[in-house]
C-alpha cells in the first residue's frame, strides 16, 4: 500500500489542519447536527480535514453518528450549524439543485448493500451516475463501458441483479468513481461481506480512488479495517460531545 | 441514458401492474371513444336514410312517427292513404318526385317496402348519390323484388331466388327462426322473384327489401276476396277496386332552382300541406333533430358514466404508482445520490404517469377501431341500424388529450411522495 498524504485531525477546533479549507478535499468546521426531538445532538464535529487524494477510515459504534456524517458531507442532510467544504465550495450553501448537481459531479457514495439500480444493467448503472453528473449523452456509453471493463465487468449489459455479489461491488464503485469525483464516501462497505471478499472489495475501493485521485472517507466499525488505512480516527474522539446518536441514521 | 431510459426501465420493472394499468385507461378511453362515435355514426346513419327528399306525407299521427315508421321501419303504418289522395297531392304541386310508399308486409322479418320505380330513378338515398346495384337490376313488373344490402347479407338471398312475403312485420328480427312468424299470415299464392340486390348506402334502406306497390295490392285484395269467397285461386291488377289501392306513405321532393339544395317555395309548400288535416307532412331532418333532442338526456348518461370511467382510471394510474412508492423509497434515494435533484425526481413520476396514460390512451384508441366495429355489427343485427364507425379526429384528439392531463393530475401525489421522500430513510439497510 502506498503512503498517503497525512493531515492532522484534531478534536478541538483551535487544532490547524495542514491543508487550508479552500484546497483539502474535504473540509469540516464545527459541524452540529441533531435530529428533531432528540436532547442532544447526533453529531458535534469541531474538525476534520483531507488532503485530495487522501484515505482516512472513521471508526465508531453503531449509533456513533457515522452514516449521518455521510449524508451530511454530501449534502443529503442540513446541519444546524458549522460548514462543510468539499474542495473549497460549502455544500450547504449551495441552492438545493445545485447542491444536487454539485455532489453529482463530485462526490461519489459507496454503500454496504451496493444501492444499485435494480432492473437497469451494470452499464445503465454506471451511465446514470455519468447522465446526473453532467456527463454529455454521447460520452455516457463509452465512458461506463471503459470504467467497467477495467473494473472486470464483461457482462455489463446484463441486469445488476443477475451479477455476482462481487461483481455488484464492482459496479457499485465503478458507479461511485464514474464523474472523477473529489471525494469518495464509503458507508461500511464491506459489511455484509465475509473476511475475504472484503479484504478484495477494500483492496479495489482504495485503489481505484487512488488511480483517479480521489479522496476517501470510509467509516466502519469493522477492527480488522484499521491496519488498511494509514490514517485511522475515532468519530467519538473527534467529536466534541460523545453524543449517543439517533440509531436509525447509523 | 436519458430520463425516458429511467423511465422505461421503471416502468418494465413493474410490468404487471404498467400493464393492468394500461388496460384499466385503454378500457375506459376505448368505451369513451366508442360511444362518442357511436353518437356521431348513429345520427349520420339516421340522416342519410330520408335521403335528398323534402317531406315524408303520411296519415300517422304525428311526424315523428311518420319518420320512423315510413323511413326506418319501425312499425308498419296503422292508417293508410288513398290512391287518389296521393294522385291529387301528386297534382298539387310541379314535384321533382312524389314517390308512394307503402309498409305492412316482411320477409323473415326484414320489411319490405312497395313502391314505384321511381324509387329507384329519382329518390337518392344519399343526397347526391343514386342507387348503385351490387347484382341484377331494379323491378320493372310485378312480382319482382329488389333487396337491399344488408337484408341480402342477413338473409341469403340472391337474384333468381324465390320468396313469399309475409302480411305484417314480426317482432323478431331473428332469421331462421321458425317460430317468428308464428301469427303472422303467409301471402303462399303468390311468389316473388329477386331481380337486383343494392349496394350498401349506410341508411335504413339497407335492410329492407322493395316491391312494386301493384304486387302488393293484389296480394292483398287476394285475402280479402278469399275471406268472402275461399274457392278464389287468383288475384289480378284487374281485380283491384279503389279500395285495394292504398299506401302508407309518399316521398317528396320539390323543385331546386338551378344551383340551389332548397327550393324557394318550401315553406309555403309546408304550410299548405299542413293545413290539410288528413294527412301528416314531415320534415325528416328536423323530425330526426327531435328525436334525438329526446334522446340526448340519455346519451349525456352514458358519456357522463364513460367519464367516471376515466376518472377511475385516472384514479387507478394514481394508485398503482402509489402503492410503487414503498418499494421504489431505494431508487429514489439512489438517484438523489446520484444527483438528482427533487424536481427531477418529481418530474420522472410525474412523466411515468403521463406515459402510463398515453399508452394507456393510444391502446385505447386501437381498442375502440375494433369496440367501434363490434358495436356497429350488433347495432345492424339486433336494431337494423347501420352505422360506420369511423373515428372523429376531433374525439380522438380530445380524448387522447384528456388523458394525457388526467393521467398527469394521477402522478401528482405519488410525485409529490417522490419528491419529499427522505433519502436517509431510503438508503438504510434492508432487515
Amino acid at each position: 500500500m502506498t503512503m498517503q498524504p497525512t493531515i492532522s485531525v484534531s478534536p478541538t477546533p483551535v487544532s490547524t489542519p495542514s491543508v487550508p479549507p479552500t484546497t483539502a478535499a474535504l473540509a469540516i468546521a464545527d459541524l452540529v447536527f441533531t435530529y428533531p426531538g432528540a436532547a442532544a445532538p447526533t453529531l458535534d464535529l469541531p474538525v476534520l480535514n483531507l488532503a485530495p487524494a487522501e484515505q482516512i477510515l472513521l471508526t465508531g459504534g453503531s449509533g456513533r453518528g457515522k452514516s449521518t456524517l455521510l449524508q451530511l458531507i454530501a449534502g443529503l442532510i442540513d446541519p444546524q450549524g458549522g460548514k462543510v467544504r468539499i474542495s473549497g465550495t460549502a455544500i450547504h450553501a449551495l441552492r438545493s439543485a445545485d447542491r444536487d448537481r454539485f455532489r453529482g459531479q463530485r462526490i461519489g457514495m459507496i454503500f454496504q448493500t451496493f444501492n444499485l439500480l435494480l432492473g437497469f444493467s451494470a452499464r445503465e448503472n454506471v451511465m446514470a451516475a455519468l447522465m446526473f453528473g453532467g456527463v454529455h449523452a454521447g460520452e455516457q456509453r463509452s465512458r461506463a463501458a471503459a470504467l467497467l471493463e477495467s473494473l472486470g465487468i464483461e457482462r455489463m449489459d446484463r441486469p445488476v441483479d443477475e451479477l455476482s455479489v462481487g461483481q455488484q461491488q464492482r459496479v457499485a464503485v465503478a458507479r461511485a468513481v464514474a464523474c472523477s469525483p473529489t471525494l469518495v464516501l464509503a458507508d461500511e462497505p464491506t459489511a455484509s461481506l465475509d473476511p475475504a471478499n472484503a479484504a478484495q472489495a477494500m483492496d479495489l475501493i482504495q485503489s481505484v480512488c487512488r488511480s483517479c485521485g480521489a479522496a476517501l472517507l470510509c467509516v466502519s466499525h469493522d477492527p480488522s479495517m484499521t491496519s488498511r488505512f494509514i490514517r485511522v480516527e475515532s468519530l467519538a474522539e473527534l467529536s466534541r460531545t460523545h453524543a449517543v446518536g439517533h440509531g436509525a441514521a447509523a | 441514458m436519458n430520463d425516458f431510459t429511467i423511465i422505461l426501465r421503471s416502468l418494465s420493472s413493474r410490468l404487471f401492474s404498467t400493464v393492468t394499468t394500461i388496460a384499466t385507461v385503454a378500457v375506459a378511453v376505448a368505451l369513451m371513444l366508442v360511444l362518442l362515435t357511436m353518437r356521431e355514426a348513429g345520427k349520420k346513419a339516421f340522416e342519410r336514410g330520408s335521403g335528398d327528399m323534402h317531406f315524408l306525407v303520411s296519415a300517422d299521427a304525428s311526424p315523428l312517427v311518420s319518420v320512423l315508421n315510413g323511413i326506418f321501419y319501425a312499425n308498419p303504418p296503422r292508417r293508410p292513404l288513398t290512391w287518389d289522395r296521393f294522385k291529387q297531392l301528386e297534382r298539387t304541386f310541379p314535384w321533382t318526385y312524389a314517390i308512394p310508399t307503402q309498409l305492412g308486409d316482411s320477409y323473415l322479418g326484414l320489411p319490405v317496402m312497395a313502391t314505384s320505380q321511381e324509387f329507384f330513378t329519382r329518390f337518392q338515398p344519399n343526397p347526391g348519390e343514386s342507387w348503385a346495384f351490387a347484382a341484377g337490376r331494379a323491378f320493372d313488373r310485378s312480382f319482382e323484388v329488389v333487396v337491399g344490402a344488408s337484408a341480402a347479407r342477413s338473409s341469403g338471398l340472391g337474384v333468381g331466388d324465390v320468396i313469399y312475403l309475409t302480411h305484417g312485420i314480426t317482432q323478431s328480427r331473428q332469421l331462421g327462426d321458425a317460430s317468428a312468424n308464428d301469427g303472422l299470415h303467409v301471402h303462399r299464392d303468390f311468389a316473388y322473384t329477386v331481380v337486383g340486390i343494392l349496394a350498401p348506402t349506410g341508411g335504413s334502406h339497407d335492410r329492407a327489401l322493395f316491391t312494386d306497390v301493384t304486387s302488393t295490392w293484389i296480394i292483398h285484395a287476394h285475402d280479402v276476396r278469399k275471406k268472402v269467397d275461399p274457392a278464389i285461386t287468383t288475384t289480378t291488377e284487374a281485380d283491384l277496386t279503389d279500395a285495394d289501392r292504398k299506401i302508407t306513405g309518399v316521398y317528396v321532393k320539390l323543385i331546386a332552382p338551378p344551383g340551389s339544395s332548397i327550393p324557394t317555395n318550401f315553406q309555403q309548400v309546408f304550410d299548405m300541406l299542413r293545413r290539410d288535416s288528413g294527412i301528416t307532412v314531415a320534415q325528416p331532418g328536423q323530425e330526426i333533430a327531435t328525436l334525438f333532442k329526446i334522446v340526448s338526456n340519455i346519451d349525456r348518461l352514458f358519456i357522463a358514466v364513460a367519464g367516471v370511467v376515466m376518472l377511475s382510471s385516472g384514479i387507478s394510474i394514481m394508485l398503482a404508482l402509489y402503492n410503487s412508492m414503498e418499494q421504489r423509497r431505494r431508487q429514489i434515494a439512489v438517484l438523489r445520490v446520484l444527483g438528482a435533484s427533487r424536481a427531477r425526481v418529481f418530474g420522472l413520476i410525474a412523466a411515468e404517469s403521463v406515459i402510463i396514460g398515453l399508452l394507456g390512451a393510444l391502446a385505447g384508441i386501437a381498442l375502440s377501431v375494433a369496440g367501434g366495429f363490434i358495436a356497429a355489427s350488433a347495432l345492424r343485427d339486433r336494431l337494423g341500424l347501420v352505422i360506420e364507425p369511423d373515428l372523429e379526429p376531433r374525439s380522438i384528439v380530445g380524448v387522447l388529450l384528456a388523458t394525457v392531463v388526467l393521467a398527469g393530475l394521477a402522478g401528482i401525489i405519488p410525485a409529490t411522495i417522490a419528491y419529499r421522500a427522505s433519502v436517509s430513510r431510503g438508503l438504510r439497510p434492508l432487515g
